[in-house]
């Protein structure tokens, strides 16, 4: 059990619904404790934020509302939560994965208005009144998509922990340039990473998907 | 991530007022175009903002408009627009080749124009913590340190190399930069704009506190007047540019009438060559004079132990760039 | 397209065919289910707090300002969370010996005193938010005494060096001795004498992380006394064992549950501290805990390959032949013991005398543990390398020294089928080796200049116990019970498709049930390319069972089932068993910028039966192109003053992207050695052993210039050229 000898919240508040956007505030319940505390120096050099030298756990939250695989959700969100955290931990659309957070690796990739973007670098409250797509918005009615089919049929992915941002940066290709060559796919995917580096396979399944009739 | 509070501008005078406000009440403010880069700091712990404009909102922002005296490009077009203006490609090819080349499709979805030339750098030591310069010390650690990513021209108090890639193209057309600020707007030349470790060692440019830049303008463009951005990255995509070069030529068949050659991945600022924009003026273009040129280009380099490899990049790239703007 | 070309053998009904993974629609469609992806009730989020400095004494931790955040539920450290973490801390790599993880001389806590790296674990933090958790981290006020530090192994064994542990900085072995790992065959100053010309050349190469897509998480949750983790494990069954010794319970009372994961390259074997931090903090809060890494904390935190220092002396004969080889090492292991720090390649090459002498000794850079074939490619490189040069300098072609020279059965060491000849001559033909190469390096007019290199290999296929149980029901459909996890060559397909060919059924009849020690038998884990030839073995063993029982007994009717089970101990009579490889590979240098390209690049492996070609496949291209980002990119560089790691992630390490990636061509010539399940061999880690060697030997050819260092990054070309 819980050290009831540490101050923290009651067993019911540490509960977090995930899957109720309407759960109650943690703005509401952390006003009025106060929680303005003096940082120490034990900056961590670890990519975990400094804490400045006044620092709570609040953080402003904003009504936001987001179309999501063509769904319409209204939705209030912590200003600090990006788009991916949002995804995975709001709407429960865990198919979207966190590689790097930095923008470097193309695994949390969606499509922002038809246009790839990095989810983890997008703020959920810059995603306002924005129209997204997962990789679980591909397949309609059970019926997987050309290129999801292409993936499927060449190996596209290995551990598949990159696959479902490569197939969102490959479904936004597909739509304007229908049947790609290998040098177009390669410069289209260029901003998602697989270490694995199955690279010709995934290749190689766009440009199936292409000869068989694009991301539809 | 620390705690934040996000503000929607709706227009740049707006952003200036929340920012105002932010700051009297002793937080501090970043302004956001697309944010990527911003969103990176914050994580790192690099960018103290507790509070950021968003910029996204602003109306009127995101567009190309010209006119007799040139084209003005808002702050907030996004890269991926930039690069496939085809105005833009026809009339300001290098900045289009520039824009093309940042980082990665998802990135230039949402880049922006204005952030991509105000980011900050993108050395290692500033990124991973260290009390430099840029981040308000007084050391450049690169100097006794690992350096072979740093400048070979220009350096000093800091060495770090300015991370932009579109900012040596709009540079190469003699661009003009407005800022918009608590005073109202002002038009600073590139010579005004950015600024050299020794004259402040902690900024790139002269953006006072509080001040944003909200478009740029391009004078217009001479006849026959040819450009390019080239760029040499570490790998195929997605690096800063180790070496680039950002060349415009206005010429007569092959004889050049005039030239600018404006690099990136050298100096702490996008650093005009003007030896060799001098040597170019009157002469044809062929592969004597390419090559002449790129020697000249690095001859007032002053190298660190580990990044002496930038010079015969330099070199190779301002004769290719030249040599790829020779007619027919 | 690029199927494999494949020669040898014919397909059976299902092994051998092109077959699409079982679990690829939920790869597709985002329903695979990832550690971070689990939710529980009551979950709470933990990050840990690692240490700034490269090595400090930590002399107080005050957590009282990050306990009283709000929704901070509870925090460890090093004064009250005192768990040995034995895989972390193993003499010699000895990871499967638990006497030898009693013996070891220097333990590895989840938290130390003192902190021996940047990224060293200081304490950790559950909160009922990740971003609590992670402001509650910079609350917490360690006062610590800077150390003096060393990075660079050589130096730390210099007298006056900074002791990381009392008995200095040579790791100690698997028995607790201090000294070097010493192969000594034959007479290697004989050899020399011998020898009409010496050469001598020191080779390093660089540190390489995992860098698997998925950062390393740990998700804890206790019922009484039971731990269940869901977490990214390359084995879940020495991952159980390994976390029942470290927090002192019963193997049956830990449950390890890793069914999708996001790649492991060695990164995942066995337990990792994650698994232990996440499980104590979750018996002191009382709730599940999901412990996330940042991805600089897996970068820094975890481990990568063993960056190394090779000196190597050769003695030749003017008639080609080898006399002696001697080689003296130095592999920087961080401050922890978490692997052997090998360095292999020596061992391909027939001379009696040869003489390897391997330093693995502690620094206070980030932790190095097994990537993919762990002692294999900086080995190769060096090695090939050196003997590249020697066949230029000499004149000769270096296939046909390779040939003069390579290691053959001989009648007190023979092997179960040898095909090292075959492999290098098919290769060499495919690629047409004789026209590309240059039998002059760096002749080519001009600045951009082309060339090939060529690399070979062997690397085991021995074979080693696990276990499967298959079952079938009354409707004839069959459920395979495997220990396995799929981190990504595809193996709960390869461990189905071996069943269905063992049963006469087809693969749509077999169900897998995998990842999960509370439903699955032993399995060796993914790590050493065994799991298709280990436990694919006792698939097939089982199999054999269940059709016996079935023969006497006839199918199962009603409720009924019958089961199979097997646990086999399959030996190799004595014989030698491994897979074989070459790669022959072109390159464009611009010498004018110091860039390298990846023109042509063909591989020839036989590794056996291949089970699944496309599979197969991909594992030996995926693997060429880690090889390739070894070889020119990869590496973690320090800062020499501060000790501070300054490359880490995707981007500083400049991974290859999809831009840079050369189609990759791959052969297999199939054999059936009669051993292993239907004649398989290993194939997943083969492909990136040759990977460097070859690269950097065509760069050599291009150039001229010898690249003594990787990663071959363009201020080393610039610089040789200069």
């Amino acid at each position: 059990m819980r050290d009831k000898s540490k101050p923290g919240p009651s067993e019911t508040d540490s509960s977090v619904n995930y899957l109720d956007p309407k759960a109650q505030s943690r703005r509401d319940f952390l006003e009025g404790t106060g929680a303005a505390v003096v940082a120490t120096a034990a900056a961590s050099s670890l990519g975990v934020g400094v804490a400045s030298a006044q620092e709570s756990s609040r953080s402003a939250r904003s009504a936001i509302s987001l179309t999501v695989n063509g769904v319409d959700h209204s939705l209030e969100v912590d200003d600090r939560w990006t788009l991916v955290e949002v995804l995975r931990d709001q709407l429960d659309l865990t198919g979207t994965k966190i590689g790097c957070n930095r923008s470097e690796c193309g695994a949390c990739t969606v499509l922002m208005n038809g246009q790839p973007v990095y989810s983890c670098s997008q703020l959920a409250v810059w995603a306002d009144g924005a129209d997204v797509r997962t990789v679980e918005g591909l397949a309609l009615n059970g019926q997987l998509s050309p290129l999801q089919q292409a993936f499927v049929d060449n190996n596209g992915p290995q551990c598949g922990f990159c696959t479902p941002g490569q197939l969102m940066t490959a479904t936004a290709l597909l739509q304007d340039n229908p049947s790609p060559t290998a040098a177009e796919v390669q410069s289209a995917l260029v901003g998602n990473l697989c270490r694995c580096s199955n690279y010709n396979a995934i290749v190689e399944a766009v440009v199936a998907a292409g000869d068989q009739g694009g991301a539809a | 991530m620390k705690a934040l509070t996000n503000i929607n501008a709706s227009s740049f005078s707006d952003a200036v007022q929340a920012a105002q406000r932010a700051r009297a009440a002793g937080q501090a403010v970043a302004f956001s175009g697309g944010g990527t880069d911003l969103l990176q700091q914050i994580k790192d712990g690099t960018d103290p903002a507790d509070v950021i404009i968003n910029l996204r909102t602003v109306a009127d922002a995101r567009t190309i408009t010209s006119d007799s005296g040139g084209v003005t490009l808002g702050g907030l077009i996004a890269l991926s627009e930039l690069a496939a203006d085809p105005q833009v490609i026809t009339s300001l090819t290098a900045i289009a080749q520039a824009a093309a080349s940042v980082g990665t499709p998802q990135i230039r979805n949402v880049a922006t124009l204005a952030g991509n030339v105000t980011q900050r750098p993108w050395c290692w030591y500033y990124r991973n913590g260290f009390n430099c310069y840029k981040a308000g010390g007084d050391e450049c650690f690169s100097v006794n340190g690992e350096n072979g990513q740093h400048a070979i021209f220009g350096g000093g108090p800091s060495y770090i190399v300015h991370p932009s890639d579109v900012a040596p193209a709009l540079v190469a057309f003699d661009a003009r930069f407005q800022v918009t600020g608590p005073n109202g707007e002002r038009e600073l030349n590139a010579e005004e704009f950015f600024v050299l470790p020794i004259t402040n060692p902690e900024r790139e440019n002269s953006l006072a506190e509080g001040e944003l830049l909200s478009a740029i303008r391009i004078p217009s463009v001479a006849a026959n007047t040819f450009s390019t951005y080239q760029k040499i990255m570490d790998r195929e995509a997605w690096t800063h540019a180790e070496v680039g070069v950002a060349t415009v030529i206005q010429r007569d068949g092959n004889a050049v009438n005039n030239a600018t050659v404006v690099l990136s991945g050298v100096a702490p600022i996008p650093w005009r060559v003007e030896a060799v924009e001098d040597f170019l003026a009157g002469r044809q273009i062929n592969a004597a004079t390419a090559s002449e040129a790129g020697e000249l280009a690095v001859s007032e380099a002053q190298p660190l132990a580990k990044n002496g490899h930038k010079l015969p990049m330099t070199s190779a790239a301002v004769e290719r760039a030249i040599l790829s703007l020779a007619a027919g | 397209m690029s199927q494999a070309n494949r020669r040898g053998l014919d397909p059976l009904s299902v092994i051998g065919n092109d077959t699409p993974r079982v679990d690829a629609i939920e790869r597709v469609t985002g329903q695979a289910k990832f550690t971070r992806d689990w939710k529980l009730p009551g979950m709470l989020f933990a990050r840990v707090l690692r240490s700034p400095h490269p090595h400090a004494r930590i002399v107080s931790v005050d957590t009282s300002a990050a306990a009283a955040l709000p929704g901070v539920v509870s925090i460890i450290t090093h004064e009250d969370a005192q768990v040995v973490w034995g895989a972390g801390s193993i003499n010699g790599g000895r990871q499967y010996n638990d006497p030898t993880k009693d013996a070891t001389l220097h333990r590895r806590y989840i938290f130390n005193n003192p902190v021996r790296f940047v990224g060293d674990s200081v304490a950790a933090v559950a909160a009922t938010d990740r971003h609590i958790a992670e402001q509650a981290l910079a609350l917490i006020e360690v006062e610590y005494e800077q150390l003096p530090f060393v990075l660079e192994p050589e130096e730390a064994l210099a007298d006056g060096a900074p002791q990381i542990w009392p008995e200095g900085n040579l790791a100690p072995d698997f028995r607790g001795n201090l000294e070097p790992m010493v192969s000594d065959q034959g007479d290697v100053e004989a050899g020399f004498d011998e020898a009409d010309q010496i050469f001598e050349t020191r080779y390093e190469t660089g540190f390489i992380h995992n860098a698997q897509m998925e950062p390393r998480c740990s998700l804890a949750s206790w019922e009484g006394d039971k731990l269940t983790l869901y977490t990214p494990s390359q084995g879940i069954s020495n991952c159980r064992h390994d976390t029942a010794r470290d927090l002192g319970l019963m193997d049956h009372q830990v449950r390890i549950v890793a069914q999708y994961m996001g790649g492991g390259f060695g990164n995942k074997n066995q337990n990792q501290d994650a698994d232990l931090i996440a499980a104590t903090l979750s018996r002191r809060a009382g709730a599940p805990v999901m412990l996330e890494y940042s991805r600089r904390e897996d970068w820094l935190g975890v481990h990568g390959r063993w960056p190394t220092v090779q000196y190597y002396k050769v003695g030749v004969r003017d008639d080609g032949e080898i006399t002696a080889i001697q080689m003296r090492a130095y592999s920087g292991m961080g401050p922890y013991r978490k692997n052997s720090g090998g360095i292999s390649g020596m061992d391909y090459y027939r001379c009696p005398n040869r003489l390897r002498e391997i330093h693995p000794v502690y620094t206070n850079r980030t932790t190095s543990g097994n990537f993919r074939a762990p002692s294999e490619p900086h080995g190769v490189y060096g090695v090939e390398n050196m003997m590249d040069d020697i066949a230029y300098r000499m004149g000769i072609d270096p296939v046909e020294f390779t040939l003069q020279n390579v290691r053959r059965p001989t009648d007190d060491r023979p092997y179960t089928n040898y095909s090292l000849d075959e492999v290098i001559e098919e290769g060499a033909q495919q690629f047409n080796w004789s026209a590309r190469r240059r039998s002059t390096p760096g002749s080519d007019e001009g600045p951009i200049k082309r060339g090939a290199g060529f690399s070979f290999m062997m690397f085991r296929a021995g074979l080693g116990t696990s276990s499967a149980i298959v079952r079938v029901d009354a409707n004839e459909q069959y459920t395979l019970y495997v220990g396995v996890t799929d981190i990504g060559p595809g193996a709960k397909t390869t461990m189905g498709m071996i069943a269905a060919e063992a049963l006469g059924v087809p693969l749509s009849q077999v169900d897998v049930v995998w990842g999960d020690t509370d439903r699955c038998p032993y399995s060796v884990g993914e790590s050493g390319s065994r799991t298709t030839i280990m436990t694919g073995y006792a698939v097939v063993q089982a199999a054999e069972d269940l059709k016996e029982q079935i023969a006497s007994r006839g199918m199962p009717s009603g409720a009924g089932v019958l089961i199979g089970s097997a646990t086999p101990v399959p030996s190799t009579d004595g014989k030698v068993r491994q897979c074989f490889g070459a790669h022959f590979v072109e390159v464009e240098v611009d010498t004018r910028i110091g860039t390298t390209r990846i023109l042509k690049y063909t591989t020839v492996h036989e590794s056996g039966r291949i089970i699944n070609p496309t599979t197969a496949r991909d594992q030996i291209r995926g693997a060429v192109i880690q090889g390739i980002g070894q070889a020119l990119h990869e590496n973690l560089l320090y800062d020499p003053r501060s000790g501070q790691p300054l490359t880490p992630g995707y981007y500083r390490a400049r991974h290859l992207t999809h831009m840079d990636i050369p189609e990759i061509e791959v052969t297999f010539i199939e054999v059936d050695d009669g051993y292993g399940p239907f004649g398989a061999k290993t194939a997943g880690e083969s492909g990136i052993i040759l990977a460097p060697a070859a690269v950097a030997n065509a760069i050599a050819n291009a150039t001229g210039r010898r690249m003594t260092s990787l990663p071959i990054t363009r201020d080393k070309i610039l610089g040789a050229m200069a």
